[in-house]
């Protein structure tokens, strides 16, 4: 499946990225972000599918993963320096306009892409993760702090913590506990529980992934460690600073969001799906389809593959006047 | 000329800011047309003073003039991190100073920046392009980030150690009971001759700052500055000081770093540049070229014109108010 995918370490902002190609060079170019914790190997069905589509597709190992550089501290992981990532990417290939697609950190990254280069972005699609305007009056470890101490985000703030309760089981299991989730609660660990010992590996593997699969990101992650990774989370007050600029800003850009009905964050009245379709976000994300996947849970590009493949191809396509 | 402003307070991104304004004394046509907004961004070591005689001259001609002390200046407040100086903090600023100023409608303004001010200005085009109807540009050009010019390392290269801006990063330990180093000196030196000493500066050359350099000859004021204009900047910056005014220049690379995304990107911003052919920034290896040669009009492809005035230095809009009056004027006309 994966076997004409190329891998090629590539230079861009100042760091090198492993970053997975397939596609004909002088086709459109898409650009899939993974999220947290993963790599480029998430879009494999993506990468397949599009390419085979008409498609040039480009999927990098964010900074801090897997085959990535990895810079030392949280400074250096705010949505300022990843976008510059990807801008490097984007010149590499000499791409002016870009398709865009990007899951849970990915798709932060890709709605920070539409902030700061809207003038490099065709179409974007967002999996999992809303755009969040910023509150100029809420800093995001106060917000966090009314979810106790037992919320993942807050847990992975303290460098060093999240790492050491991982560390407690071998990364073969902890990638289960994440890629198999069903949870869609806000991920709130009981109180004195570490997440991760929170999160529950099913005695069955679901359909949609085997166990060498996941061994894939294990193998990943036990050499490049989940530093990387989690300084995402511990740039979050940082990148709010950073993203007063757009305090008020409307996204213009043509934009999908995808996201199956038991992702995180999708419990109860208030969650997240409600969020997308109610009137304050589409004022500030006017050009915006919404597609709501049954049953389908967090890693949902891997889980529900066929079914994100054809709406991100059918999304772009309609950008650019093709229909099927 | 009616050099009387109204003062005013905003609360933005989580700084109180303080910006001086002067509106038209009349409705230039009756209608409800609001007039056109001109936003002037001071340098270094200014304050929204440097821009009274524009705002008088504008404000006559039907425009609404706004002069913010930027953050760390003046009577606008100053954050104590120092890492809370970078140009998104500042653009941060100004963006929720246009907001509240100009209302819900996200309009554009018109622009005008001088220093530190064009350098703010470049990056809030860069940023928030649809916030901009038009800039007049002063002093400072634009050029595009480049990967292998961290700015600090560059200038210590270029100049040495004892450049200004090098001289200027060592910060304090804590900065309400430190100073940082050259705080600490310009207080032995005495604030009144440390602005002096940089108003009045007129060397093509660049400013350095070695130590035990002293300050001891006489300084006399050009035609342009005042007593009353130096009395006005030293009681301000007496009270207010440099930590906040030198931070700027302390988040040079941190700037520099969060603007990678900005490789390659060109101003997209109608824009007129203004510079003294006395001013040192003028003189700066390669810029002459780099002006007149299309290069600079390669990375700002709507640089409509470039003028540069005759024997003129670094403070052109005190040096010559009426004239630069007209030029931002004529120019903001053609919009």
């Amino acid at each position: 499946m994966t076997s004409e995918v190329r891998e090629k370490k590539i230079k861009t902002n100042g760091i090198w990225l492993n970053v997975a190609d397939k596609g004909d060079e002088g086709e459109p170019l898409v650009l899939l972000l993974h999220g947290f914790p993963e790599t480029w190997f998430s879009w494999r069905h993506q990468i397949d599918f599009l390419s085979s589509h008409g498609y040039h597709v480009v999927a990098p190992d964010l900074r801090g993963y897997a085959d990535s550089d990895s810079p030392p501290t949280h400074e250096s992981y705010t949505v300022s320096h990843l976008v510059a990532d990807v801008i490097g990417l984007l010149d590499h290939y000499g791409t002016a306009q870009a398709f865009v697609a990007g899951h849970d950190w990915g798709a932060i990254i890709g709605w920070s892409l539409c902030l700061f280069r809207p003038d490099r972005v065709k179409g974007f699609v967002s999996l999992s993760v809303p755009y969040s305007p910023r509150d100029p009056n809420l800093k995001p470890s106060d917000l966090f702090k009314s979810f106790g101490d037992g919320l993942y985000i807050t847990q992975f703030q303290e460098p060093g913590r999240a790492e050491a309760a991982f560390a407690k089981h071998d990364c073969l299991t902890v990638m289960k506990k994440f890629l198999l989730t069903t949870r869609s609660d806000f991920w709130v660990a009981p109180p004195n529980t570490e997440i991760i010992d929170d999160l529950e590996v099913p005695s069955t593997l679901p359909d949609w992934i085997t166990e060498e699969e996941i061994q894939v990101y294990a193998d990943k992650f036990q050499k490049s460690g989940f530093t990387g990774p989690l300084n995402y989370y511990r740039a979050m007050d940082l990148n709010w600073e950073i993203l007063a600029p757009w305090q008020g800003y409307k996204i213009v850009i043509p934009t999908k969001f995808i996201a199956g009905d038991k992702d995180i964050g999708n419990e109860g009245a208030n969650g997240t799906i409600k969020y997308v379709k109610g009137e304050m976000f589409k004022s500030i994300v006017p050009n915006l389809e919404v597609v709501v996947i049954e049953d389908g849970h967090h890693f949902i590009q891997q889980e529900k593959s066929e079914r994100v493949s054809q709406e991100i191809l059918s999304f772009f396509n309609k950008l650019r006047n093709i229909t099927e | 000329m009616d050099l009387t402003f109204t003062h005013r307070f905003v609360k933005v991104n989580g700084i109180n800011m303080h910006f001086a304004e002067k509106t038209p004394s009349f409705t230039d046509n009756g209608a409800s047309r609001p007039p056109p907004v001109i936003l002037f961004l001071h340098g270094f070591p200014e304050l929204w003073y440097t821009w009274r005689h524009q705002m008088a001259a504008l404000s006559s001609l039907g425009y609404r003039t706004i002069a913010p002390d930027l953050r760390g200046y003046g009577d606008t407040e100053a954050p104590e991190s120092a890492d809370a100086y970078t140009s998104l903090h500042v653009v941060g600023d100004l963006i929720g100073l246009i907001d509240a100023v100009v209302g819900g409608d996200r309009e554009k303004v018109f622009v005008v920046g001088h220093d530190w001010g064009a350098v703010i200005a470049w990056h809030l085009c860069l940023l928030r392009p649809d916030r901009v109807k038009a800039l007049v540009n002063m002093s400072v050009v634009f050029e595009p980030w480049n990967l292998k010019r961290k700015p600090i390392s560059m200038f210590k290269s270029f100049y040495g150690d004892d450049y200004y801006i090098c001289r200027f990063q060592k910060n304090g330990i804590n900065i309400l009971q430190e100073y940082g180093e050259i705080e600490a000196e310009f207080a032995k030196v005495g604030t009144e001759r440390v602005l002096l000493e940089m108003l009045t500066y007129r060397n093509p050359g660049p400013i350095l700052l070695p130590k035990g350099k002293s300050y001891d000859d006489p300084v006399s004021l050009p035609s342009w500055l005042t007593e009353y204009d130096v009395k006005y900047y030293v009681s301000k910056y007496e009270k207010s000081g440099f930590t906040g005014p030198v931070n700027y220049y302390r988040n040079m690379d941190r700037t520099w770093e969060m603007m990678g995304a900005f490789s390659n990107a060109q101003v997209k911003v109608p824009v007129k540049f203004i510079i003294g052919d006395q001013d040192l920034t003028y003189h700066i290896p390669r810029t002459k070229k780099y002006i007149h040669d299309g290069r600079f009009k390669s990375h700002v492809p709507l640089l409509d014109e470039v003028v540069v005035l005759k024997g003129v230095g670094h403070f052109l809009h005190e040096e010559r108010p009426d004239e630069i009056s007209k030029h931002i004027h004529d120019y903001f006309l053609t919009f």
